[in-house]
């Protein structure tokens, strides 16, 4: 005979376990779905690391140095933007530094170091100029 | 958290995803999932050399799972002092000698959420260490090199590849969870009667 407390517990336990399937099936399928939509750069490609150039993947934990390297702009050139100076903010987070020097305008320095690295980004050879047809 | 733990990784590198990996896997909430995958682009990136810092997580996510079997198995007496006389313990101990193995391997890359309880139980339950440092080591390898290859390949584009490893861990444990229910529900609620002869 099944007491109530093992009733209890069934019933938690398939309630629990179809709230969870339910939540994470849908948003586990809505990511893959981006995934698929992402395709990878090939891995073994000449140039390993190749430049960034979408610059709604900035994020808040990034450094300048960090921006710097990936976008290819110098940081430098992104302290200059900012307006503040490069000494003792090399480490610190997009996050980090807008509290420090602008803690009235949450997410200023985000975009301002979007700002600055679509005005001075290198362009990139286009495809047909590199690649003449016979 | 997360935003935290990342921006120490790009100033720090290898040494202090050493440290996050080992404290995590002795049952601190971090999101580890994320940061090898993670790190995984960084060394795509150049920021990390991939052999190095592969390494250095391996070696240290199985050191930090080798101090939660060890807390698990030096508390063993004052647990079994609470339940050892319950027939549920001696069953579970039972079981987890039988399917332990690939609750370690399992829960090290894919229902990571549950992989210190499951640690603590392997220790408690005084499973084999060498057994257990085998499912470890297979599962943490998936783990780093498998998830932070995925990085790896993604690149920048990362973080895609991390939230559907996140979502598809939670709707593995999920799915655990509905079927324990499931099958608790068969067990429990079975005709008795199936023993009994027919009166005829």
């Amino acid at each position: 005979m099944i007491t109530s407390r093992q009733r209890t517990l069934i019933t938690i336990l398939i309630v629990i376990g179809s709230v969870i399937v339910g939540f994470f099936g849908w948003r586990a399928f809505r990511a893959f779905n981006q995934v698929r939509e992402h395709r990878p750069p090939p891995p073994f490609a000449p140039e390993a690391a190749p430049v960034e150039t979408d610059v709604e993947l900035i994020r808040d934990w990034m450094t300048i140095s960090y921006i710097s390297k990936t976008y290819h702009v110098p940081s430098k050139t992104l302290f200059d933007a900012l307006s503040i100076p490069s000494r003792d903010n090399e480490e610190k987070s997009l996050a980090q530094l807008n509290e420090k020097y602008s803690p009235q305008t949450p997410g200023i320095i985000l975009e301002v170091v979007k700002a600055a690295i679509l005005a001075n980004q290198t362009p990139l050879p286009s495809v047909t100029a590199s690649s003449p047809q016979p | 958290m997360a935003d935290f733990l990342l921006t120490q990784i790009i100033n720090y590198g290898a040494p202090i995803l050493g440290l996050i990996v080992f404290i995590g896997a002795m049952g601190a909430p971090f999101p580890g999932t994320l940061i090898i995958v993670a790190v995984g682009a960084f060394c795509r990136q150049g920021f990390l050399s991939w052999p190095i810092t592969g390494l250095v997580a391996f070696i240290c996510v199985v050191l930090g799972d080798g101090v939660s079997y060890s807390m698990g198995y030096y508390a063993r007496e004052s647990i079994l002092r609470r339940f050892s006389a319950s027939p549920q313990w001696n069953r579970a101990e039972k079981s987890f000698q039988n399917w332990g193995g690939m609750s370690i391997f399992l829960t090290r890359f894919l229902i990571t959420g549950i992989a210190v309880p499951v640690n603590l139980l392997a220790g408690t339950g005084r499973f084999p260490f060498k057994r257990f440092l085998m499912y470890d080591l297979a599962g943490e390898a998936i783990w780093v090199f498998g998830y932070g290859g995925l990085g790896y390949l993604f690149g920048t584009q990362w973080e895609v590849v991390s939230d559907f490893i996140s979502n598809f861990g939670g709707f593995v444990l999920g799915l655990v969870v509905l079927v324990a229910g499931l099958l608790l529900a068969r067990r429990l609620l079975r005709p008795k009667s199936s023993k009994i002869d027919d009166p005829a």
